[in-house]
């Protein structure tokens, strides 16, 4: 073989979701610049800056697995000199990093804008790992249900749950008393946020090793 | 299991597989290098399943699968390394280009023939750089074909390739597959519920129905030994009993029997009784198919 075909694999996905990778991280950074432009550029700024995260990790999750099995290209990439399982690793892999790549440009972008002069909110650091760690960790959670779901009907439910688990989170990461301490001057790790960064962690580990086991065990691929 | 000491393209073994409503059962088929062959079965009979069987998309539940000499199963990337398969129920990326796509394939394939795939480019009058999800159905079907035989492979596996085109292209890709078994370390097995498609290019012909293979030879053996034979029955004459015959119908003075094993002894058998043989038919493939068909669905039991 030319090249290793599970990075071809690879590199085929990264390809083929660089618009949404471009849509996402354009809509991302504008809403950044929003959100400097003062009270109210904030607040439609960061609605963005939500929408561009949630709906990429939905979308890319989504589209990387379901969108081949869809329209048949799956037949196509399995009839290359691959296996069912390097397959299934490549895709893994290329879903992580089609959301990746702009989940970490806009996660820098969104560290730096609060690190820059005059530095006044420097809370909203842990803020944003904090948001930006359950963002990943959805997206985690929600490849590893379309990996073993194949109904249309079943991967709506996976979208309705991810919005809802979302709302439920900003809900929760919005109280009062939980807000606060993260949107100072200086950076606090309250047990919150702690407890959040280890539960996302977590999750994103399970997820992984969820994928891993399924689909170690899958004999068909069709 | 070394390539380079298998004289079969693919062997099968006792294959078997389940699903809810369907079962392919015992599957026993193997093809020898340079040789085509055509499978043959009407709608829902096993040979969809028995190519995702022979590709590695799905796993037997017992038997044998080997590839080139790979085992499918446990070697599946070496298995498929010398294989191309184009199917009807497949697609192509719909948001890249032809020439995108000749490239990753390239990429991935040593063997790449970038001349002839030019030529196919022009042969089958395609465009590289439209967008593969606005292709026709004919052009997307010449697409997949064009990457599957740009890549040289020893064996091309085809399910129902000529659905979608039209005669010309149709005639064109059986053409481009004879040109490919003059070389004879490459075969080729597709399935077709077009006989005349499978008469046409195919060295073996396998016949399969409701999950089980009915028969499977070599192509000239089927025509040489299929016959129907009208003849004249006067009254008071009864036929004798006869081997090898799959169907005789009875009319007055007419009766019409089909034989899987035509010998010219036949005749005098017939004629001894005082029956006469009025016309001997060859049959066509479609004729034969059908016959073995019903044959094996009689022989089943209810």
């Amino acid at each position: 073989m030319r090249s290793s075909v599970f990075w071809s694999l690879v590199r085929k996905d990264v390809y083929l979701m660089r618009g949404f990778m471009g849509a996402m991280m354009i809509v991302g950074l504008v809403s950044l610049v929003l959100m400097a432009l003062g009270r109210v550029g904030f607040a439609v700024g960061g609605i963005l800056f939500l929408t561009a995260n949630v709906a990429g990790a939905i979308f890319i999750a989504l589209t990387i697995l379901f969108g081949e099995r869809k329209d048949r290209s799956r037949v196509f990439a399995l009839s290359l000199p691959v296996s069912g399982h390097q397959y299934d690793m490549a895709k893994l892999l290329a879903g992580y990093l089609s959301f990746g790549i702009p989940w970490l440009v806009l996660t820098a972008a969104a560290l730096g804008m609060f690190l820059l002069p005059p530095r006044e909110h420097l809370g909203m650091l842990v803020y944003t790992l904090v948001l930006q760690g359950f963002v990943l960790a959805l997206f985690s959670v929600s490849l590893s249900a379309m990996f073993v779901i194949t109904s249309e009907a079943m991967s709506g439910m996976v979208i309705l749950a991810t919005n809802i688990c979302f709302s439920l989170f900003m809900v929760t990461l919005n109280q009062p008393g939980t807000a606060d301490p993260l949107r100072g001057t200086q950076v606090v790790w309250t047990t919150f946020a702690q407890r959040m960064v280890a539960g996302e962690v977590l999750a994103i580990a399970l997820a992984l090793a969820f994928n891993v086991f399924v689909t170690s065990r899958k004999r068909d691929y069709l | 299991m070394n390539t380079a000491a298998s004289t079969d393209a693919f062997a099968m073994q006792g294959v078997r597989k389940s699903f809810r409503h369907f079962q392919l059962e015992g599957l026993n088929l193997q093809l020898p290098l340079g040789q085509i062959m055509g499978l043959v079965g009407p709608n829902g009979a096993g040979k969809s399943t028995t190519i995702r069987l022979l590709m590695g998309l799905i796993a037997p539940e017992a038997g044998s699968i080997e590839v080139l000499g790979h085992p499918m199963q446990e070697d599946a990337a070496a298995a498929k390394r010398d294989v191309a398969f184009v199917s009807d129920d497949m697609s192509l990326f719909s948001t890249a280009t032809l020439a995108w796509h000749m490239r990753f394939v390239a990429s991935i394939y040593p063997d790449w023939d970038e001349v002839y795939a030019r030529q196919l480019l022009k042969r089958f009058n395609l465009r590289t750089d439209q967008w593969v999800g606005k292709l026709s159905r004919g052009e997307h079907v010449k697409s997949m074909l064009l990457l599957a035989l740009a890549r040289r492979p020893r064996l091309l596996v085809l399910d129902e390739p000529t659905s979608g085109l039209d005669p010309v292209a149709r005639h064109e890709l059986l053409t481009e597959l004879m040109q490919i078994v003059r070389d004879d370390a490459r075969s080729i097995l597709f399935s077709s519920h077009n006989t005349v498609d499978v008469e046409r290019i195919s060295d073996q012909i396998a016949f399969i129905d409701r999950g089980r293979l009915v028969d499977a030879r070599d192509k000239e053996s089927f025509l040489d030994r299929w016959r129907r034979l009208s003849i004249d029955v006067p009254s008071g004459v009864t036929l004798p009993q006869l081997s090898d015959v799959v169907d005789l119908s009875l009319g007055e003075r007419l009766a019409t029997l089909t034989t899987d094993n035509y010998l010219p002894q036949l005749h005098a058998q017939l004629e001894r009784t005082g029956a006469q043989v009025r016309e001997v038919q060859r049959m066509s493939l479609e004729e034969i198919f059908v016959a073995c068909v019903m044959r094996s669905r009689a022989g089943e039991p209810s």
